[in-house]
C-alpha cells in the first residue's frame, strides 16, 4: 500500500511535467500544424538558463524567472521568423525535420556554454525537504512542482477561453484561411504560439531542473511527452493534460512493480512501448481529430 | 515520377526503350563507367587514411539509400534509421560470436533481420501515415536500443562486440584494408544498382505514388499499407548491409554509437543531398561523412576557439555546425544538392541564355 501510494504521488509528480510539455507540443501543432520536436530541446535551454541566472550571477528568484522566460520568448521569435514561417506549405518532412535539428542546434549550445555538465538549483528555487504526512513523506519540490505545472495550464486554457487573442488562436486552430478571412492576423497567433510554448517549456525545463537536475538528459523527458501527446491526441489540450499525467503514472508504476523482472533502465523503454501499443490500437489518441481526407 | 524533368527541351522519348533508359546519352554512360574505374583504381593507390574514408563513404551511402526508399521515394519519415544499422552489424556479431558464421553467411542474414524488424515496426502503417509513422519509427529506435543493450547474453550489453571481416576468397585476403575497400565498393555498386532499379519497378512507382498522394494511390489500386511496410523493409534491408560493411571495417561493434542523435543527421543529410533520387543519397552520405571527418581534424580548432577540453568542444561544434547547415538547406534550398546541381547543369547547358 506505501509502495502503491509513493508511486502514484511520484506519478503525478512526473506526470504533471509530462503535461506541461505535452502542451507546449499541443499548442504549436494546433497553430501551426507543425509538430515542434525543438521543444525538447527548449527544456535544456530553459533549465540552464535559470542555472545561470540563479547560481552565477545569484539573481533575485523573480527577476531569474523573467529573464529565463524573456530568453524563451525571444528564441520562439526567431526560430519563428527565421525557421518555420519558410515552411509553411512545405511538405510534412520539411518541418520535422528542421525542428529535430533545432533540438540538437539546443543540445550543442547547452553543451557549448554549459559544458554538458548536471548541475543543481540548491535550496534556491522550490523549497528543499519534504511534508510527513502519516506514514509517507511528500517532497516538496515534486508537490510544488505538480502545482506550478497545473497553475500555468490552467492560466493557458483561460487565455484561451476568455480573451480577445484566445479567441482568435483558437479560430486559427480551425482553419488557417477562415481565420484570415475573419481578419485574424494569422502570423501573429503563430507568433504568440511560438512565444507561448517556449515559455511553458522553459518553465517546465525549470522544474525538472530542480527534480532531475540541470543537464543534458533533459531532452529525454520531451521525447517522453511526445508519447502524452499522441495518447491524448494532438490536437487536445485536455488530452495532453490527461495524457501526460496518465504516461507518469505508468511509466512509475512500471518501474516499481516490473522494473525488477526487467533488466536495465526501462524509463525511457516504457512510455515508447506504450506508444506503440496506442500507435496500433487508438492512434488518434484519446481526444484527437481523425480528419477525413479526401482527393 | 520525375520522368520529364532535368531534361532539354525538345528532346522526347519515341519508344517504351528510350524511356526505360538509364543512361540517356552515351556521354553519361561513358563517365558512369569511368566513374567507377576510377573509384576501383583509388582503391589501389589511395593509403589507408583516404581508403578509411571511401569505405565510409560507401557504406554511408548503402544506408543513406535505404532511407532514401523510405523517405525519398516512398515518403514515410524514419527516424530510426541510425538503429537499424546497429542491428545489421550486431546481426553479424551475434552470428559469428555465437554461431560461428563467417561474414559471407552473416551478411544477407545481415539485412535480413533489420528487414523483419523494419516491417514489423512499420505495421503501425496500417493505420497511420506521416508524422505518426515517424513516432512510430522513433519508439523502435528507443526498443531497439533497449534490447541490444540489456540482452547481456547475446549482445554483451553495452561493452560491444567484436566481428570479423570476411576470410580469404579466391586467394584475396581482405584484412588487407585495400582488398575490403574494393569488395564494399563492390556491394555498394550492386546495392545502388538495385535501388536505382527498384524505383524503375512496379513497386517503386506505387512508392512514389503513395508518397506523392496516397489516397489516389489507393484508389489506384495500391494496396498503401503493404507499400509502405514494404519500403520500410527494403530501407532496413539497406540499413542492415550498410551497418555490416561498416562493422567489418571496424571489426567491433558498439550500441553507443547509433544514437537517436546519427538518425537525425540521417534524416537531415538526405535532405541536404536531395530527395527522391539515387544521387540525393550518396550527396548526402558523402557531405556528412565529410563534415565528420572535417570535425575530427578541426578539433584542435575548436579546441582553441571554444577554450576548452576536446570532449565537449569537439561535440558541441559538430552539433551546433551540422543542425545550422541542416536547417539553412532545408530553409533556402529544400530540394538539397541534388536540385543545385541540375540548375548548374542546365545552366551551362544553356549558356549564353537563361532559359
Amino acid at each position: 500500500m506505501e509502495l502503491f501510494l509513493k508511486s502514484l504521488m511520484l506519478g503525478f509528480a512526473s506526470g504533471g511535467i509530462y503535461s506541461l510539455v505535452a502542451v507546449s507540443y499541443v499548442i504549436i501543432y494546433k497553430a501551426t500544424r507543425i509538430f515542434a520536436f525543438s521543444q525538447a530541446g527548449m527544456l535544456i535551454i530553459g533549465a540552464y538558463v535559470m542555472w545561470q541566472c540563479l547560481i552565477v550571477w545569484s539573481l533575485p528568484i523573480w527577476l531569474s524567472i523573467l529573464i529565463s522566460l524573456a530568453i524563451g520568448a525571444a528564441i520562439a521569435l526567431i526560430i519563428e521568423r527565421t525557421c518555420t514561417r519558410p515552411l509553411i506549405g512545405q511538405p510534412i518532412l520539411a518541418p520535422i525535420v528542421v525542428t529535430l535539428g533545432i533540438m540538437l542546434l539546443f543540445r550543442g549550445i547547452g553543451l557549448l556554454f554549459w559544458h554538458g555538465e548536471v548541475e543543481g538549483y540548491g535550496a534556491s528555487f522550490l523549497p528543499l525537504g519534504a511534508w510527513k504526512i502519516g506514514f509517507m513523506s511528500l517532497p516538496k519540490i515534486q508537490a510544488y512542482g505538480f502545482i506550478v505545472c497545473m497553475v500555468v495550464i490552467a492560466l493557458l486554457i483561460s487565455f484561451y477561453k476568455y480573451t480577445r487573442t484566445g479567441l482568435g488562436m483558437r479560430v486559427v486552430h480551425e482553419d488557417h484561411l477562415v481565420a484570415q478571412n475573419l481578419g485574424i492576423n494569422v502570423k501573429r497567433i503563430f507568433q504568440f504560439s511560438w512565444i507561448f510554448s517556449c515559455m511553458v517549456a522553459v518553465i517546465a525545463g525549470m522544474l525538472l531542473g530542480n527534480i532531475q537536475g540541470v543537464g543534458l538528459d533533459l531532452d529525454a523527458n520531451g521525447l517522453v511527452a511526445i508519447a502524452a501527446v499522441l495518447f491524448g491526441g494532438m490536437e487536445s489540450f485536455g488530452g495532453a493534460v490527461i495524457a501526460g499525467l496518465a504516461i507518469g503514472i505508468i511509466q512509475i508504476f512500471v518501474i516499481q512493480y516490473l522494473g525488477a523482472l526487467m533488466p536495465g533502465e526501462i524509463t525511457m523503454l516504457v512510455p515508447f512501448v506504450f506508444l506503440l501499443l496506442i500507435l496500433i490500437i487508438k492512434p488518434y489518441g484519446l481526444f484527437g481529430l481523425v480528419r477525413i481526407e479526401r482527393l | 515520377m520525375t520522368i520529364n524533368v532535368d531534361r532539354p527541351c525538345g528532346t522526347f522519348d519515341r519508344n517504351y526503350y528510350q524511356a526505360m533508359e538509364i543512361f540517356r546519352t552515351p556521354l553519361r554512360k561513358f563517365l558512369m563507367i569511368a566513374f567507377i574505374v576510377v573509384m576501383y583504381i583509388l582503391g589501389f593507390i589511395a593509403d589507408d587514411y583516404i581508403l578509411s574514408l571511401l569505405i565510409v563513404f560507401c557504406a554511408f551511402s548503402v544506408g543513406m539509400t535505404g532511407l532514401q526508399i523510405i523517405t525519398g521515394y516512398a515518403g514515410q519519415i524514419s527516424l530510426g534509421h541510425a538503429a537499424f544499422m546497429g542491428v545489421g552489424m550486431y546481426t553479424v556479431a551475434t552470428f559469428q560470436a555465437h554461431l560461428g558464421f563467417n561474414f559471407w553467411m552473416a551478411l544477407p542474414l545481415a539485412g535480413l533481420f533489420p528487414m523483419i524488424i523494419g516491417m514489423v515496426f512499420g505495421i503501425p502503417a496500417i493505420r497511420i501515415k506521416g508524422l505518426y509513422l515517424a513516432f512510430a519509427s522513433l519508439a523502435a529506435h528507443f526498443v531497439i536500443v533497449y534490447v541490444i543493450s540489456n540482452w547481456r547474453s547475446v549482445t554483451n550489453g553495452t561493452d560491444g562486440m567484436y566481428l570479423h571481416r570476411p576470410e580469404t576468397l579466391l586467394g584475396i585476403d581482405f584484412m588487407i584494408d585495400k582488398y575490403y575497400y574494393l569488395l564494399v565498393l563492390t556491394i555498394t555498386i550492386i546495392m545502388i544498382y538495385f535501388a536505382k532499379n527498384l524505383t524503375r519497378t512496379r513497386l517503386g512507382r506505387a512508392f512514389v505514388a503513395v508518397r506523392d498522394n496516397d489516397i489516389a494511390a489507393e484508389v489506384m489500386g495500391i494496396n498503401i499499407a503493404h507499400t509502405k511496410i514494404l519500403a520500410f523493409g527494403i530501407g532496413c534491408f539497406y540499413a542492415g548491409i550498410a551497418g555490416a560493411l561498416g562493422g567489418g571495417y571496424y571489426e567491433y561493434v558498439n550500441i553507443e554509437w547509433f544514437t537517436l542523435t546519427d538518425s537525425i543527421w540521417y534524416l537531415g543529410f538526405l535532405v541536404v543531398g536531395g530527395l527522391g533520387s539515387i544521387f540525393g543519397a550518396i550527396a548526402g552520405a558523402v557531405v556528412w561523412k565529410s563534415l565528420d571527418e572535417l570535425s575530427t581534424l578541426m578539433t584542435p580548432v575548436t579546441e582553441a576557439l571554444m577554450g576548452g577540453m576536446a570532449f565537449y568542444a569537439s561535440a558541441a561544434f559538430t552539433l551546433i555546425f551540422y543542425s545550422l547547415i541542416v536547417i539553412v538547406v532545408l530553409v533556402l534550398e529544400p530540394r538539397g544538392i541534388n536540385h543545385r546541381w541540375q540548375i548548374m547543369k542546365r545552366s551551362y547547358r544553356l549558356h549564353p541564355f537563361p532559359y
